[in-house]
C-alpha cells in the first residue's frame, strides 16, 4: 500500500517545481511565433507547422540536452541551462532554415501584418507583405521572440524532469529515468496544448495582440500542472 | 570518453540526421502530409480534382514519432531479449517501421479520397501502388537514421534516456523541423507555380493548385522530384544542425570536468544563438533589398 501522503508530504516541494515548470512551458509557448497551415503556404507570419508540435519539438530537445546534462554533473541551474540552449538551438536552427526556404525556396520577404514598423529594428512592414496575405517568413522581432520562447520551454522542461528526477523512490536506475522522461514529456504537451486555445492557430510573437492573453493559460495552467505533480508524483514516489 | 572519439561519433549522428531530415521531406512531400495537403484536400471541393497523393495520418511530429517509436522498440526488444546484433536490430525495427507507415498511408489516403466522392475526386489504385512504397522506402531511411542516432546517443555518448524514447523525440523533433522548413517549399511554390515567383499567395487561390506536370498529370512522386532540389536538403540542413550543435557544445566542453567548463558549454550555445539571430537579420535585409516592397511607401504612424 502506497503511503500516499507521506509521499505527498516528503516531495512538495517537488511538487512546487513541477507545477512551476509547467507554468513556464505554458506561458513560453505564447512567445513561438507559429503560422499553422497559412505560414506554410507562406499567408501569414510565423512558422509553418502547428504550435504544439512545434513547442514540444523544441522544448524535448532541451529535455534531451537537460537529460545528458544531469547525467555528468549535479548543478540545478546547469541543467536548466543545459534544457534552455537544446531548446533555443532546435527554435533557431528551424526558423533560420525556414527563413532561407521563405526567402530563397518562395521568393518572399520576411514581413509582419501585426504590426507597421518591427519594434526592435524599426523596419517598415505593412508594404512588404503581399497582397491577400497576413505576412510572411520570420522577420526579427519574431525570430527572437521564437529564442525567448524556445529558451523558457527548455527551462520548464528540464525543471520538470530535474524534479521528477529528485524524488526518492525503489526503482531500477533505468527504469526510474524513463518513467520520468516519460512523464516530463507527457506534462510538456499538456503545457503545450493549454495555450493553443489562446492561439488560436496563428501568432507573431510577443508583439502580437493574441500575446496579451497569457495570464489565462497560465491560470489554468497553474490547476492543471499541479494535479499532473500529484500524480507523477505519487507514482514515482511509490513505486 | 576521449574527445577525439565523441567528435567522430557527432559527426556520425550529425551526418545521420541529415539524411533522416532530407527523407522526412520527401516522405512528406510523395504523400503529402502535414499542413500544405489541406489545399490537396480543398481542391476537389473547389472543382479541381487532382492525381496528388493525399495522405495527412496526422501531423508529421506525431507520425514520425510513432515510427521511430516503433521501430525503437522493435529494436530494443531485438537487441535485448533475442541478443541480435545492432545493425540487424535496427533494420529490422525500421523495416516494421515502415511496413506499418505503408498501412496507414493506404487507409488515409483510401478513405480520404472516398470521402470526397460528391466532389468527384477519383480513387487512383495505380497511385497507391507507386506512391506507398516510395513513402515507405523514405519512411525506413528516416527511421533507420533516428535509431541510429539514438543508440549513439545512449551507447557511445551515454545518455540517460532509454532508446525508444530517445527515438520519440527525436521523431517529433525532426517532424517539427520538416514540417517547418522543407513543407513550405512544396506548399508554397511547388503546389502554386500557377502564380508568379515571390508574388505571394493571396488567400483567393487557396484549392488553385497546379494538377499538370511537366509530363503529363503531376503526382507526389513529381512534387518530391521538385522538393528534392531546395526543401529536402534544406530540411536534412535543419535537423543535422539541430543534431550535431546541441550535442557538440557539451563534447567539447564536458561539464563532468567540473561546473566552470559546464558553463562554458552554455556560453556557446548562447552565442551560437546569438549568430543565428545576426544571420537571421542579414537575410531579412537581403530579402527586403532584392525583393523590394510590395505597395507603394505611404508613411504610417508607429
Amino acid at each position: 500500500m502506497i503511503d500516499i501522503a507521506g509521499v505527498l508530504a516528503a516531495n512538495f516541494l517537488y511538487v512546487i517545481l513541477i507545477t512551476l515548470g509547467g507554468v513556464l512551458v505554458s506561458g513560453s509557448v505564447h512567445f513561438v511565433p507559429v503560422g499553422g497551415a497559412p505560414a506554410a503556404m507562406a499567408q501569414a507570419t510565423g512558422i509553418g507547422t502547428g504550435t504544439v508540435q512545434l513547442a514540444a519539438g523544441a522544448g524535448l530537445t532541451g529535455l534531451v540536452t537537460a537529460g545528458a546534462m544531469l547525467n555528468l554533473t549535479d548543478s540545478m541551474a546547469l541543467i536548466l541551462a543545459a534544457g534552455m540552449v537544446g531548446a533555443m538551438i532546435m527554435i533557431g536552427v528551424t526558423m533560420i532554415i525556414g527563413n532561407l526556404v521563405y526567402v530563397y525556396g518562395v521568393g518572399v520577404p520576411p514581413a509582419s501584418a501585426k504590426v507597421d514598423y518591427d519594434p526592435i529594428t524599426k523596419d517598415r512592414q505593412d508594404i512588404y507583405v503581399s497582397q491577400g496575405t497576413e505576412g510572411h517568413g520570420i522577420p526579427t522581432v519574431s525570430f527572437v521572440s521564437g529564442i525567448i520562447g524556445g529558451g523558457l520551454g527548455g527551462i520548464g522542461g528540464a525543471l520538470v524532469y530535474y524534479s521528477l528526477m529528485s524524488i526518492a523512490n525503489g526503482m531500477a536506475s533505468a527504469d526510474f529515468v524513463g518513467l520520468a522522461a516519460i512523464f516530463a514529456v507527457g506534462i510538456f504537451f499538456v503545457n503545450a496544448v493549454i495555450p493553443s486555445y489562446n492561439i488560436g492557430g496563428t501568432i507573431e510573437g510577443f508583439h502580437d495582440p493574441k500575446f496579451k492573453k497569457w495570464p489565462k493559460a497560465v491560470v489554468t495552467s497553474l490547476i492543471v500542472t499541479f494535479m499532473c505533480a500529484i500524480v507523477s508524483v505519487i507514482t514515482i514516489g511509490g513505486l | 570518453m576521449e574527445p577525439l572519439i565523441g567528435m567522430g561519433v557527432l559527426a556520425l549522428m550529425g551526418a545521420a540526421a541529415t539524411i533522416a531530415g532530407a527523407s522526412e521531406d520527401l516522405e512528406s512531400d510523395v504523400g503529402s502530409q502535414s499542413n500544405p495537403n489541406s489545399q490537396v484536400q480543398l481542391a476537389p471541393q473547389m472543382m479541381y480534382p487532382h492525381r496528388i497523393f493525399n495522405k495527412a495520418i496526422s501531423g508529421e511530429p506525431p507520425s514520425n514519432a510513432l515510427m521511430a517509436a516503433v521501430g525503437g522498440a522493435s529494436a530494443s526488444v531485438l537487441m535485448g531479449a533475442y541478443s541480435m546484433s545492432v545493425v540487424f536490430a535496427i533494420a529490422v525495427g525500421a523495416l516494421i517501421a515502415a511496413g506499418i507507415h505503408g498501412t496507414y498511408a493506404t487507409t488515409a489516403y483510401l478513405g480520404r479520397s472516398a470521402s470526397q466522392k460528391r466532389f468527384r475526386q477519383p480513387i487512383y489504385l495505380d497511385m497507391v501502388r507507386s506512391h506507398v512504397p516510395v513513402m515507405m522506402g523514405f519512411a525506413y531511411i528516416t527511421t533507420f537514421c533516428i535509431l541510429v542516432v539514438s543508440y549513439l546517443m545512449t551507447s557511445v555518448l551515454g545518455h540517460p534516456f532509454p532508446l525508444t524514447l530517445l527515438a520519440f523525440i527525436w521523431g517529433i523533433t525532426v517532424g517539427a523541423i520538416g514540417s517547418s522548413t522543407g513543407d513550405v517549399h512544396y506548399g508554397a511554390e511547388r503546389e502554386f507555380q500557377n502564380v508568379e515567383f515571390g508574388s505571394g499567395l493571396n488567400a483567393a487561390n487557396s484549392g488553385n493548385i497546379v494538377r499538370k506536370a511537366e509530363c503529363g498529370l503531376r503526382n507526389g512522386i513529381d512534387n518530391s522530384w521538385f522538393c528534392a532540389k531546395f526543401g529536402g536538403p534544406a530540411t536534412g540542413l535543419a535537423f543535422g544542425m539541430t543534431v550535431f550543435l546541441s550535442g557538440w557544445i557539451t563534447t567539447i566542453f564536458d561539464p563532468s570536468l567540473g561546473a566552470n567548463i559546464g558553463w562554458l558549454s552554455i556560453v556557446v550555445g548562447l552565442a551560437i544563438i546569438l549568430i543565428l539571430i545576426l544571420w537571421n537579420r542579414r537575410l531579412e535585409v537581403f530579402a527586403r533589398n532584392q525583393y523590394g516592397p510590395y505597395k507603394e511607401d505611404e508613411e504610417v504612424t508607429a
